[in-house]
């Protein structure tokens, strides 16, 4: 092939994007403050400061049993009281179950929640009922609400309407439609759901911790704070395990719903 | 009368009831230990109340005012932005060693793999203290922890993707006698093309949120500002910078899904 | 018994779904409406219920208490107390999957039992037992504790009329019950629906006029929103023709 034929417009549909992209990562940086030398640099100290972390602080790992209860007991509790929340929300938020208005306004406020980061959710809170198990709660079970209240209202949508018609035939109110046409179709989904949002909810748990919910995400933060980085390495231990171990449980319940859900 | 013998309704009501009480007796003790009462909402209504009066108005006169608001929103937006292109390429990279039909080197393949589950169950707490201690406080901080958890969240995506692909395309490619990285090139790649779009817009819209979020923890952006405006109490600049919040992630979310729904809905 | 006066249904385009249909069923009729796809017999079925509502002309019926109203303009509350005098069957998917048969069945009776007891307690032994009746009447009695999700698709619609049985209604309606079944499981359901008549009128849409001919008493034909004949069950090629345009060449292939 001659180097003449080598033109750069056979390549625009890959230069034109990549350039923009270029430019765009330059000016972000920029934004930032950042060089772009800096970015492998600021990368190798990070790992370097992670040997630094080695070992971890053995005799702290039994007081941190009792935090991690916490944490786990706040996610529970949360995707409990959250789900509860998001199927009432849902209710309202589904085209066959409540007319356009109300429908289209639940919706719009079940975006909105979702755009609202939970942490922020938690600090109004905390101001509001002060520290403790409760802000917590309340916040992730609030947070659920975007998740959840979409996919829910999605699901009941889904439900096929002859089988809406046939129990609005025979006579049955509102209710009545909810409990025996509508509930018994969406619980698999439910359960499914609401088990991954548990997955979710417990990153969000110890994240909150860090905040002052208390549980193992405190003792994160605190151990960094007091420099004890030994401790906080025997923290990060805890937690690594902790999502790793629900996630994979979440996972594995969740593969056998698959199969309920997938025989309707 | 027929001899069947049916599950009588009061057997499986009594079933129901005892299941129902054993789950509120057990929410109730977990709520009494951890010392949390469902009803506070409605007892304790007025402390919200009267943070809500403290709220409202929003003070949008904060966006003239101050210009680094202005600044700090550009800034989460970078981080976010930033965070794809980088954690996503290196995810891209990485998934396909850890793809189980492309480059079929067990021992790269296993460490992808497990590289990448393990990048994925950090916490982004967790990386964002450290990279605050490493690099300081600031947007550089948030800039690392953004990449370091896109790399594990659109590596794990990016290999469903490439594990879903077609088969039948690569081998007729092989057939003509084309090598490993050809096939990749010409079969692959078109593949998946829209999908990887696709993700990193997905990615863009959670590293959007995750931004604003660590700007808790020094990671800077528009996040930190909310938090500051929050410490010093004033309240009604926070309403402002939350509604804007809202409003960007909005934007954003919607315009991500509007573009992933023409990419998939057309490429397809 | 049951009367339509000069129900009408437009499109805010003009077009005109129903056009001044008109009839009267009592018991005793097993009324079979034909009719192209687009024709208007699903419209007028489901105004007979209140499904759907007309924008002129009325439905009356006679309710629980003897009173006749018009079911075009009753309230909510109303309607559904109505309703539970009034037997469905739908052409597919109309019961609850992941319930039980014999559960499917007591569903009928919602309508009558107050929302509270209905939640919180579900249904009583006594109902169980009847419902049982009604199974035994459609032969599916051995299947009262299974999931309907595992059912054939004809064991499907018997338990669809064993609902309604257990309704004890004043009046059946059937929206294209054969349409999804093969040829032997739809002769059974026709011969389930048959006997029904005796009691109550019997009102169904069908597809099928080999088998109206068969088993109903009397045909009604909708064409483009229009009643074009009412009459004897058994029609000739003319007017199949009629009614069906070019499909008649398909309907003489089905054997008559």
């Amino acid at each position: 092939m001659k180097i003449a034929e080598f033109k750069i417009s056979r390549y625009k549909n890959i230069v034109l994007p990549l350039g923009g992209l270029i430019l765009l990562s330059f000016l972000a940086s920029k934004s930032c403050k950042i060089d772009f030398s800096d970015f492998g640099e600021g990368i190798a100290n990070g790992t370097f400061f992670i040997t630094r972390m080695f070992p971890p602080d053995w005799a702290a790992f039994p007081d941190m049993l009792q935090p991690t209860f916490d944490t786990i007991l706040l996610a529970l509790l949360g995707t409990f009281f959250g789900t509860i929340l998001s199927l009432l929300i849902a209710f309202f938020a589904a085209a066959n179950l409540s007319n356009p208005w109300v429908r289209n306004i639940t919706r719009s406020l079940i975006s909105i929640e979702r755009s609202i980061p939970e942490l922020f959710i938690l600090l109004i809170l905390i101001t509001a009922f002060g520290l403790g198990a409760v802000p917590a709660i309340i916040a992730i079970a609030l947070g659920c609400v975007g998740m959840l209240g979409k996919l829910l209202a999605d699901t009941i949508e889904d439900i096929p309407p002859t089988l809406m018609d046939s129990v609005a035939s025979i006579g049955a109110n509102k209710i009545q439609i909810i409990a025996f046409a509508v509930m018994p179709e969406i619980i698999p989904n439910l359960i499914s759901y609401a088990l991954f949002r548990f997955e979710v909810n417990i990153r969000l748990s110890v994240l909150l911790g860090a905040i002052g919910a208390g549980g193992i995400g405190y003792e994160l933060e605190t151990s960094f704070s007091l420099l004890e980085y030994h401790r906080a390495f025997s923290a990060l231990i805890i937690v690594l395990v902790l999502v790793f171990s629900i996630e994979r449980l979440s996972s594995f319940f969740r593969n056998k719903l698959k199969t309920a859900i997938v025989l309707k | 009368m027929s001899d069947f013998k049916i599950d009588l309704p009061s057997a499986k009501f009594k079933q129901k009831a005892t299941l129902t009480s054993l789950v509120i007796l057990l929410v109730a003790l977990l709520c009494s230990y951890i010392k949390f009462n469902p009803l506070v909402i409605f007892t304790e209504f007025h402390f919200l109340q009267e943070f809500f009066v403290e709220m409202f108005p929003p003070n949008y006169a904060l966006f003239y005012e101050n210009e680094g608001v202005g600044q700090s929103i550009l800034q989460t937006l970078s981080m976010a932005f930033l965070g794809t292109i980088f954690g996503g390429s290196i995810g891209f990279i990485l998934s396909f060693f850890a793809a189980n039909n492309i480059f079929q080197i067990p021992f790269l393949r296993n460490f992808s793999k497990s590289f990448l589950a393990m990048i994925r169950v950090i916490p982004s707490l967790v990386v964002i203290l450290i990279f605050v201690i490493a690099v300081g406080p600031g947007s550089f901080a948030g800039v690392l922890t953004l990449i370091i958890t896109t790399i594990g969240v659109f590596g794990k995506l990016f290999t469903e993707v490439l594990e879903n692909a077609e088969e039948a395309p690569s081998e007729s490619i092989y057939c003509v006698g084309a090598s490993h990285l050809q096939v990749i090139r010409y079969s692959i790649i078109p593949q998946v093309l829209p999908a990887f779009i696709s993700n990193l817009l997905y990615a863009f819209d959670l590293n959007m949120r995750a931004a604003i979020g660590l700007g808790i923890f020094g990671g800077g952006g528009i996040g930190y500002k909310l938090y500051m405006a929050m410490r010093v109490l004033h309240y009604q600049d926070a309403t402002a910078l939350i509604t804007m919040i809202v409003l960007m992630l909005l934007i954003v979310e919607n315009t991500s899904n509007f573009l992933r729904g023409k990419l998939l809905g057309e490429k397809l | 018994m049951i009367e339509v006066i000069n129900i009408s249904k437009t499109l805010p385009n003009g077009k005109k779904l129903l056009d001044n249909i008109s009839f009267k069923v009592k018991k005793g009729e097993f009324v079979g409406i034909l009719g192209a796809s687009g024709a208007g017999k699903t419209l007028t079925l489901r105004s007979l219920n209140g499904l759907l509502k007309p924008d002129s002309g009325s439905v009356v019926f006679k309710n629980e208490i003897g009173e006749k109203v018009n079911i075009c303009t009753l309230s909510n509350k109303k309607l559904r107390k109505v309703r539970q005098k009034i037997g469905v069957i739908f052409q597919g998917y109309h019961l609850v999957q992941r319930l039980s048969v014999l559960e499917n069945v007591m569903i009928g009776r919602l309508g009558s039992i107050s929302t509270f007891r209905s939640i919180f307690y579900g249904f009583t032994d006594a109902e169980a037992h009847e419902a049982m009746g009604a199974l035994e009447k459609v032969n599916m009695e051995h299947l009262a504790n299974n999931k309907v999700s595992s059912l054939s698709g004809g064991e499907k619609q018997r338990v669809g009329i064993a609902r309604a049985i257990f309704q004890k209604p004043n009046l059946l309606l059937a929206d294209e019950p054969i349409s999804n079944l093969d040829p032997k499981n739809a002769k059974l359901i026709m011969k389930l629906i048959k006997p029904l008549s005796e009691e109550i009128p019997v009102i169904g849409v069908f597809h099928q006029p080999e088998m109206t001919a068969k088993y109903c008493t009397r045909v009604i034909a909708i064409k483009e929103g229009k009643i074009i004949y009412d009459g004897k069950p058994n029609l000739s090629e003319d007017q199949l023709s009629e009614i069906y345009g070019e499909e008649l060449s398909t309907l003489a292939l089905q054997g008559k």
